[in-house]
């Protein structure tokens, strides 16, 4: 049959043709790459390669021998996370389903041998669904369209992967950090405790005065077994998140500090605007949206007319006479839709049009009010935790400050001081709080500016907010 | 260094005090120009250079007002106002008082001077003046609502009375009196006898002081007015030890002191080195049959009292309330006492917290009075006082009656340190120490104990030594 399929010429432009549209996981990781390049730095990639595998465990390995910045970990997590890769690889699959929309189905090849006395006849049918012909131009726009939607499907994954990431990082490091502050206290606590027992001892302090002291310096042991675990689960928990093995976590260590609030909060009016250019829901919604209305417009031919058309040729060998004959020609079949002429069918694409369309609207409705709430949760952290930088904990100070010149003129104890002492390493632990509130409102916010607020950080938007006011309210601890 | 500026000396004497923007310039000029005291130092004595001729008084940390003779009537003018005391160096206290200081200047004129005092008020609430112990007519008295109305703001009173009594007096206002007072409103008054009187000795230094208690939060500067009995600052005329001068005086001088009290509490004064007589009290002199040598008498709460000593002893004698807390300045009362608590291993962890975070109190408070530790702006050390053995380690209501051989008469300069004779000073033992007697027991007791604690507490005592030195 080597000659015979001259259509296969047809077959291979039609494949040209949609193989030309056809979009690999590389082109789709360089797109997310950009529209995630605050987030990812353009480095997202899918590993396949032992060569790439490597190329990233040294990398891990370079990032992992210094304290971990919060940039250094979204980029350890892009290259070491086995989660991510998965994430990754999934889209690579359905990208190729929705590549395979623009495809042709293969060619139908059918043979049949028919022997009637003397006659025998081969009969060889080349067949494509020649509405698939037909419609290629729909199908490739149909492909296209899913394939955008699994672009943005992939982009929305990494981002909210690295804001996992960054928020992991964050109460890693501020679980770190509260927990030198719950080590003072406790010293302190410890301090006063010992001393109060001295006192009694020596006749000092009754039972009642010295057992004040000891039992703040048990609740502290309290709190600092808290803070103690809140710095493990905080730790695995990023160790989870970047994909670390045993080896890898043993290595990590974190900043000593969360970094400094930035000079000024974002402005709301570039909030706005870069929402508006990259919110992915909304690209999501308008394309799916897209997808409704070419999936309606295809199908509905397709319920009008089933057309497969194919090339026929039919060898017939005569053997009575000793001769062969070639029939050649095209078959076409049609099925009429005499059954069911499509209307329940156009029904329900008009109602997901509708859906799709309202969808749409939805989206982009509630894309505006998150960013208002996002940014609010943004900016009322921001605004606390500075109040805490610029005034309370230099307040604290002052009274600390103030307190030691009055235990110099003995006109409070040491049991006093030391009282005050631990007030004011609360306000630390609450300035910390509040600064941890707001790296992770900061990191929700930059989600919710790309349009993922909800799949990344489901309590964030509303959660930020409250508590550091509950801090301040001396409810939080 | 005489500040004090007398208004009949002419010219430069005339003090801008008074702005008067309240108080009309009609008025004001048929008064005696009011005289201000700028410094709290003690002044000499004021000679009297009109009217009867008298022994004058030295008040401690204070002046004698001026006053001018206006047909035969001494006439004074007290200006009430708010003013700022230096109560010791480096610690000043919003008072009011009157013309430039609290207490006001102190009052002096003879037994049967008719006496005019123009009062002005530059207070920013009422006032009026009792003049406390005086026989006068029933509307001098002062007392605001029952004798007379109240002097408003910007206005100014005359009382006029005759002084009939010879004796020791005060004046402080007789209304909204408990803040006035805990204010530093108020006075001294000295009747002194027209001729010799039987019972009043001559004398050739005559002190005078009030005795005035303050509630001043360390690191601020306006009095409390609520504090009932709880005072942190004893002073004499507003000033506390280290600020409050000594008594300078010369050997074999007959000294007299005379004290008026108005805080809240008694006070027992107590002199060292000699025995004196309580020659006088609130009713004037005290008939000889009644007194009696004491080191220390007790001044009740509104009471005067004149004590006479010959000062026969040379020597820096301390002269101070026998009350411990009345010679500390401010100081926590809720301070728990850390006597016998090793703490210096757990300073470390607190100096992590706290960290110029010291020992203090383990061997008692005088690490108080030796170490120069910041304290909150405007506050006085607890105790001090650098004596020349060391630290004095008083506050409040403590001074020094200097007696020299060398001091001259007239002359209330201080002489400086006293100079012991040879041998006439406390040493230190040289060689080893014998091994003391030892309490055994409780002792007996009077009475049968009951409801004790079920068991014998061991109290456990740690005694110097005990090798922390060095703090
Ligand atoms: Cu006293």
């Amino acid at each position: 049959m080597k000659p015979a399929f001259r259509l296969s010429a047809l077959a291979a432009v039609v494949l040209t043709l949609t193989g030309c549209a056809s979009v690999s996981i590389d082109d789709a990781l360089k797109e997310t790459n950009a529209r995630s390049e605050p987030f990812t730095q353009g480095k997202v990639e899918l590993s396949r390669t032992k060569a790439q595998r490597d190329q990233r465990a040294a990398l891990t390995n370079e990032l992992l021998s210094r304290p971990l910045t919060q940039s250094d970990a979204v980029q350890v997590a892009l290259a070491n996370s086995p989660s991510l890769q998965a994430l990754i690889a999934q889209s690579a699959v359905n990208l190729a389903l929705a590549n395979q929309v623009g495809r042709l189905p293969n060619p139908i090849l059918s043979f049949e041998r028919v022997r009637l006395n003397d006659e025998l006849e081969l009969g060889r049918l080349l067949s494509f669904g020649l509405v698939d012909i037909l419609l290629l131009p729909q199908r490739l726009g149909l492909s296209r369209s899913q394939a955008e939607q699994a672009k943005i499907q992939l982009t929305g994954v990494v981002i909210d992967q690295v804001t996992q990431v960054k928020q992991a990082w964050v109460r890693a490091v501020a679980a770190q950090q509260a927990l030198s502050y719950a080590e003072q206290v406790n010293r302190s606590a410890q301090a006063s405790a010992q001393l109060a027992r001295r006192m009694q001892l020596v006749g000092n302090f009754s039972k009642l005065q010295r057992a004040r002291q000891q039992v703040f310096y048990a609740d502290a042991t309290t709190d600092l077994a808290l803070a103690l675990h809140a710095v493990t689960a905080t730790r695995e928990d990023l160790v989870r998140i970047l994909g670390l093995d045993e080896a890898q976590a043993t290595r990590l260590t974190l900043p000593a500090r969360l970094p400094d609030l930035p000079k000024a909060p974002r402005d709301p009016q570039e909030v706005s605007k870069t929402a508006a250019q990259q919110r992915l829901d909304v690209q999501l919604a308008r394309s799916q949206l897209d997808l409704v209305g070419r999936a309606q417009g295809f199908n509905l031919l397709g319920t009008f007319i089933d057309v497969e058309v194919g090339a026929r040729r039919d060898t017939v060998f005569d053997n009575a006479e000793g001769t062969q004959s070639t029939g050649r020609g095209f078959e076409l079949d049609i099925r009429l839709p005499l059954f069911d002429w499509g209307g329940a069918r156009r029904d329900l694409f008009s109602a997901q049009t509708l859906a799709a369309a309202n969808r749409y609207d939805a989206t982009v409705r509630g894309a505006s009010s998150q960013l208002r709430e996002g940014y609010s949760a943004y900016r009322t952290s921001y605004d606390v935790a500075r109040h805490y930088r610029d005034e309370i904990v230099p307040l604290r100070q002052a009274i600390a400050d103030e307190n030691m010149l009055r235990y110099n003129g003995m006109f409070i104890g040491v049991f006093e001081l030391l009282a005050e002492a631990r007030a004011q390493v609360t306000s630390v632990r609450r300035a910390i709080d509040a600064q941890h509130q707001f790296w992770l409102a900061d990191a929700s916010l930059a989600a919710a500016v790309i349009g993922r607020p909800g799949g990344a950080v489901p309590a964030m938007a509303s959660g930020a907010a409250p508590a550091p006011a509950a801090a301040a309210a001396g409810a939080a601890h | 260094m005489n500040n004090r500026r007398n208004f009949l000396s002419g010219a430069g004497a005339i003090t801008g005090t008074l702005a008067a923007a309240s108080v009309s310039k009609v008025a004001m000029a048929a008064l005696p120009e009011p005289v201000l005291q700028t410094t709290p130092n003690t002044m000499p004595p004021l000679m009297p250079s009109s009217g009867r001729p008298y022994n004058p008084v030295v008040t401690l940390n204070g002046w004698t007002l001026p006053w001018r003779m206006n047909n035969g009537v001494k006439e004074f003018h007290l200006v009430a106002e708010p003013v700022v005391r230096e109560m010791a160096p480096g610690f000043k206290a919003n008072l009011w008082g009157y013309n430039g200081q609290s207490p006001g200047p102190t009052i002096e004129v003879v037994e049967g001077d008719r006496v005019r005092i123009f009062v002005t008020n530059k207070l920013p609430e009422h006032t009026s003046v009792h003049w406390h112990g005086q026989r006068l007519p029933n509307g001098m008295d002062g007392v605001t609502g029952l004798t007379q109305p109240a002097i408003r703001p910007g206005k100014t009173f005359v009382y006029e009375f005759v002084a009939r009594r010879p004796g020791t007096f005060m004046y402080h206002p007789h209304a909204d009196e408990m803040v006035q007072m805990a204010m530093g409103m108020m006075g001294f008054w000295v009747t002194h006898p027209k001729t010799r009187h039987p019972l009043i000795e001559e004398v050739n230094r005559d002190f005078v002081f009030l005795l005035n208690a303050y509630d001043v939060e360390p690191g601020s500067a306006t009095p409390k007015i609520m504090t009932m009995l709880d005072f942190n600052l004893w002073s004499w005329n507003s000033r506390i030890f280290p600020g409050i001068d000594s008594l300078n005086v010369r050997l074999n001088d007959k000294v007299r002191i005379r004290m008026g009290n108005l805080t809240m509490t008694n006070h027992p004064m107590h002199l060292h080195g000699h025995e004196f007589l309580v020659t006088g009290t609130d009713g004037g002199p005290t008939p000889k049959t009644t007194r009696q040598y004491e080191v220390t008498t007790d001044v009740a709460v509104g009471q005067m009292r004149q004590i006479e000593f010959l000062a026969d002893e040379e020597g820096d004698w301390a002269f101070h309330c026998h009350k411990s807390h009345h010679t500390m300045n401010a100081m926590g009362h809720d301070v728990p006492t850390m006597i016998g608590v090793d703490h210096k291993d757990v300073t470390k962890q607190i100096a992590d917290l706290v960290p110029d975070y010291m020992v203090m109190g383990e061997r008692g408070m005088a690490d108080m009075g030796e170490m120069e530790m910041p304290l909150p702006d405007n506050t006085a050390r607890m105790m001090s006082g650098e004596g020349p053995f060391g630290s004095v380690e008083m506050g409040g209501m403590f001074s020094v009656v200097k007696v020299r051989k060398d001091q001259k008469a007239g002359d209330y300069s201080n002489p400086g340190w006293f100079k012991h004779p040879k041998g006439t000073v406390a040493y230190e033992l040289d060689g080893p120490v014998p091994e003391g007697p030892r309490q055994q027991g409780a002792g007996a007791a009077a009475m049968p104990v009951q409801n004790m604690p079920a068991k014998n507490i061991e109290v456990q005592v740690r005694k110097p030594g005990a090798g922390h030195a060095g703090h």
